[in-house]
C-alpha cells in the first residue's frame, strides 16, 4: 500500500545502511577485534539488539496466534502484516547473532554437522528454523492471492515479473484454492503455537540454567522473557496497525477499523505491562532478599551502575510510567495508545541491555580484576563504534525489507482480504 | 630436617609418576592438578610460562593468579590463588556448546576443538570460574612500525615469538588472518601437548616454589593422588557441584 513516510523511512534506512556499511565491512575485515567485548563481558550490544529483535517478532508472534488459532475475527485484516514483521524481525535477529559469532561461517555448518542437543542453544537453531519456514510459508499463503491479482494488474514490468516470480508464475487463484490456503495457514499457525512458545521461552532458559550467573539462573527467567517478548512485540505491532490505518471506514467513535483494533491492542499491552512490571519488581524484591553478593552486586549495578540512567530514564520513567499512565487515563483515544506502544517498544533495548549486562559485569572469582590487566579482561564495557556501526546496518536491512513489503506486497489487506493496494 | 626437605626435587618425581602413567593404560588415567597455596609466592612465573608455552596473544591468559587480602592491619595477609581450567568432572562449558567444539577426553582434560567451535562464547559466559577467554585477534606488534630494524621492526619484533605457531593441541596454529584459533574460545589444556612427549605442564615445570603438582589421580602411587587425599584439600566453589580436578591445598 502507499503510504505517507514511505520516501523518508527508505532515505533513512538508505543512509542507515550506508553509514552501517563502514562498521560492517570493518567487522567482516578484522573478525570481532573491532568490538568492545571481552573475555569477561563476552556479550554486548549486538545480544541485546537480537533479544531486542526477538521480542519484537514475539508480539507480532502473538497476533497471528490471535487471529488464525484463536479465531479472533478482529485482528484478521493484520494477520499477514503480523505474519510477515515476524519474518522480519528474524532475518534481524539472525544477523545480529551471526555476527556476534567469532566463526560465523562455521555456524551455517556445524550445527548440522556436530550438534549437541545438551545445549540450548542448538534448540535455538533448531526452533529459530523452525519458525523462519513456518512464518515464510504462512505469509506466501497468506498474500498468494492477492499477489496473482496484482501480477495480472501490474503494468510496470520489472513488478509483474518479481510478482510473477513470487507467486512461482501461477495466472489464476480459485475460490477453492483461496479456502486450501486458508486451511493451511490455520495449520501452520497450530503448528507454530506451541514451536513460537519453546522458542521463545528456550531463549530465557538460555540464561536460566546458568548456574554461574546468579541474576539470570531463576526459573523466573523464562516467564519474563516470554512476556516481555509478547509486550515489546505487542507494542511494535499496534504502533505499525496504527501506521497502516485505512481511516475508512469510520465507527460510531469517528474511529477507523485499525484505531480501534488499535484500542482491544492497547487492553491487552496494559496487561502485558502490569505482568511484565510486577515480575520485574519480583526479580528484584527476590535478589534482595537473598542478599547473595553476586546478585545485589549486579542489582545494585543496574538501579546505580554506569547505566542507571538507561534503568531509571529510559525504562522505568520513559518505557513503563508514561505508557502506563497512557495506557491508564488515555484508553479511549487511539492516539494516546499507539504513543505509550512506540514508547515501550523504542525504549526495550535498555531493558535487554539491563538484562544481559549486570550478571556479566561482576567479577565471578575475587582478585581476578587485580591480576593480568588487559581491555578484554575487564568488566567495564562501553559499546564500540563499530558496534554501533553494525547495529544501523542490520537495522536498516530490516527497515528496507519492511518498507518494500509494506508498499509492494499484499501484507496490508481490507477485511475481505483483497490487497490495500488495489 | 630429613623429614622436612624431600629427598629428591618433586619435578623429578612427578616426572615418573607422569611417564609411568602415559607407559601403562591410558584409559584409566584421569590428569588432576593440586595447587599448595602456602607455598606460591605469587611471581606470576607459572603465568607467563603458560603464555610463552601456548604463544598467548594479548587478552588471552589460562592461568592468571588471583590475589586476595585477607584480614585487616597489623594481622594482615596476602594469599595467591593461581587459576588454571579447572578441568571439572561436570563441566558446565561442555554442556552448553553447541556444535560439540568443547567436550572432555578420556583423561578428564576439558579440549577445545578449534576447527569446530563457531565462538559464540556461550562456555565463556558458563564457565563459574572465568576460566575461558575468547580470542579477538590481538596482537603484541599492533601499532608496530613494518621496518625491518631489530628493535622497531614489526618481523624482526614479531619473529620469536608471534610467528611462530602455537603448538596446542599436538598442531601448529599459526597466527594469521582471522582463522583459528582467533575468534575461538581457548583455554588451559593441561599443556597435552607436553604430556603426550613425557613432559610436565609448562606451569609445574616453571613453579619456583613447587607449589603446583600434577599427576594421574587414579594412581595411587602418584604425588598428586597422595596430595589430593591431605585433609588440607578443597575446591573452588564446591557448592557448584562442578567437581573440578585442579585441587587446593590451604
Amino acid at each position: 500500500m502507499r503510504y505517507k513516510y514511505f520516501g523518508l523511512l527508505i532515505i533513512l534506512a538508505v543512509l542507515g545502511l550506508i553509514v552501517g556499511s563502514f562498521g560492517l565491512a570493518e567487522r567482516l575485515l578484522n573478525g570481532l577485534n573491532p568490538t568492545a567485548l571481552g573475555s569477561y563481558i563476552p556479550w554486548g550490544l549486538w545480544v541485546a539488539f537480537y533479544l531486542f529483535f526477538l521480542g519484537l517478532s514475539a508480539g507480532a508472534f502473538l497476533v497471528t496466534i490471535m487471529t488464525y488459532v484463536l479465531g479472533m475475527k478482529q485482528f484478521e485484516h493484520i494477520g499477514p502484516l503480523a505474519a510477515f514483521t515476524v519474518l522480519i524481525a528474524l532475518l534481524c535477529e539472525v544477523q545480529f547473532i551471526l555476527l556476534d559469532l567469532g566463526q560465523f561461517h562455521r555456524a551455517l555448518y556445524q550445527f548440522f554437522l556436530s550438534p549437541s542437543f545438551t545445549s540450548l542453544m542448538t534448540w535455538m537453531f533448531v526452533l529459530f528454523n523452525a519458525m523462519l519456514v513456518i512464518y515464510a510459508l504462512k505469509t506466501f499463503l497468506l498474500i498468494r492471492g492477492n499477489m496473482i491479482k496484482m501480477a495480472d494488474k501490474e503494468k510496470g514490468r520489472l513488478l509483474k515479473n518479481i510478482y510473477k516470480l513470487l507467486v512461482l508464475g501461477q495466472t489464476s487463484y480459485s475460490e477453492q484454492q483461496r479456502a486450501n490456503d486458508r486451511r493451511w495457514v490455520g495449520i501452520l499457525a497450530k503448528i507454530s503455537l506451541p514451536v513460537g512458545l519453546l522458542f521463545y521461552g528456550t531463549n530465557g532458559t538460555f540464561f536460566a540454567i546458568l548456574i554461574s550467573r546468579p541474576v539470570w539462573n531463576s526459573a523466573l527467567t523464562p516467564l519474563l522473557f516470554i512476556v516481555a517478548a509478547l509486550l515489546s512485540g505487542g507494542a511494535l505491532i499496534t504502533f505499525l496497525t496504527y501506521l497502516f490505518r485505512l481511516k475508512d471506514p469510520l465507527n460510531a467513535n469517528g474511529f477507523c477499523r485499525e484505531e480501534q483494533l488499535c484500542l482491544d491492542l492497547g487492553k491487552i499491552i496494559l496487561f502485558l505491562l502490569i505482568v511484565f512490571l510486577a515480575l520485574e519488581a519480583l526479580q528484584f524484591f527476590v535478589g534482595y532478599q537473598t542478599g547473595t553478593a553476586a546478585i545485589v552486586t549486579s542489582l545494585n549495578l543496574i538501579v546505580g551502575g554506569p547505566y542507571w540512567w538507561a534503568f531509571w530514564i529510559v525504562h522505568v520513567l520513559i518505557g513503563s510510567v508514561i505508557p502506563l499512565l497512557l495506557l491508564l487515563f488515555g484508553s479511549h483515544n487511539p492516539r494516546s495508545v499507539v504513543w505509550a506502544c512506540f514508547l515501550i517498544f523504542v525504549t526495550f533495548l535498555a531493558v535487554r541491555f539491563n538484562f544481559v549486562m549486570p550478571d556479566l559485569a561482576v567479577y565471578k572469582l575475587e582478585g581476578l580484576e587485580a591480576t593480568f590487566y588487559h581491555p578484554r579482561l575487564r568488566t567495564e564495557y562501553i559499546p564500540s563504534l563499530n558496534e554501533w556501526l553494525v547495529s544501523p546496518w542490520i537495522v536498516s536491512s530490516g527497515l528496507i525489507a519492511f518498507l518494500m513489503g509494506t508498499r509492494f506486497l499484499p501484507v496490508v489487506t481490507d477485511e475481505t482480504g483483497g490487497a490495500a493496494n488495489e | 630436617m630429613a623429614r622436612i626437605l624431600p629427598s629428591e626435587d618433586l619435578l623429578s618425581r612427578m616426572q615418573r609418576d607422569l611417564k609411568r602413567s602415559i607407559s601403562g593404560d591410558r584409559s584409566k588415567i584421569k590428569w588432576s592438578m593440586v595447587i599448595d597455596l602456602a607455598k606460591c609466592a605469587g611471581c606470576h612465573a607459572c603465568t607467563v610460562a603458560c603464555v610463552a608455552e601456548n604463544k598467548l596473544p594479548p587478552g588471552v591468559v589460562y592461568r592468571p593468579v588471583l590475589e586476595e587480602e585477607i584480614g585487616t592491619y597489623p594481622n594482615v595477609r596476602r594469599r595467591f590463588i593461581p587459576r588454571p581450567c579447572l578441568h571439572c568432572q561436570n563441566p558446565p562449558c561442555v554442556k552448553v556448546c553447541p556444535v560439540t567444539a568443547t567436550y572432555k577426553n578420556e583423561q578428564g582434560v576439558v579440549v577445545v576443538d578449534y576447527n569446530r567451535c563457531i565462538g559464540c562464547r556461550y562456555c565463556l559466559v558458563a564457565c563459574p570460574y572465568a576460566a575461558r577467554t575468547s580470542d579477538f585477534g590481538e596482537w603484541y606488534t599492533k601499532g608496530t612500525p613494518g621496518t625491518s630494524e631489530n628493535l622497531l621492526g614489526k618481523e624482526k619484533c614479531s619473529e620469536g615469538y608471534e610467528n611462530n605457531p602455537a603448538a596446542e593441541y599436538g598442531k601448529k596454529w599459526p597466527r594469521r588472518g582471522k582463522g583459528s584459533p582467533i575468534g575461538n574460545a581457548r583455554k588451559c589444556h593441561f599443556c597435552l601437548h607436553r604430556i603426550e612427549n613425557g613432559m610436565l605442564p609448562a606451569c609445574v615445570t616453571t613453579c619456583i616454589g613447587r607449589a603446583t603438582f600434577f599427576g594421574n589421580r587414579n594412581d595411587p602411587e602418584s604425588l598428586a593422588a597422595q596430595l589430593i587425599s591431605s585433609p588440607r584439600v578443597f575446591v573452588l566453589k564446591p557448592e557448584l557441584t562442578t567437581k573440578p580436578a585442579v585441587y587446593y591445598l590451604k
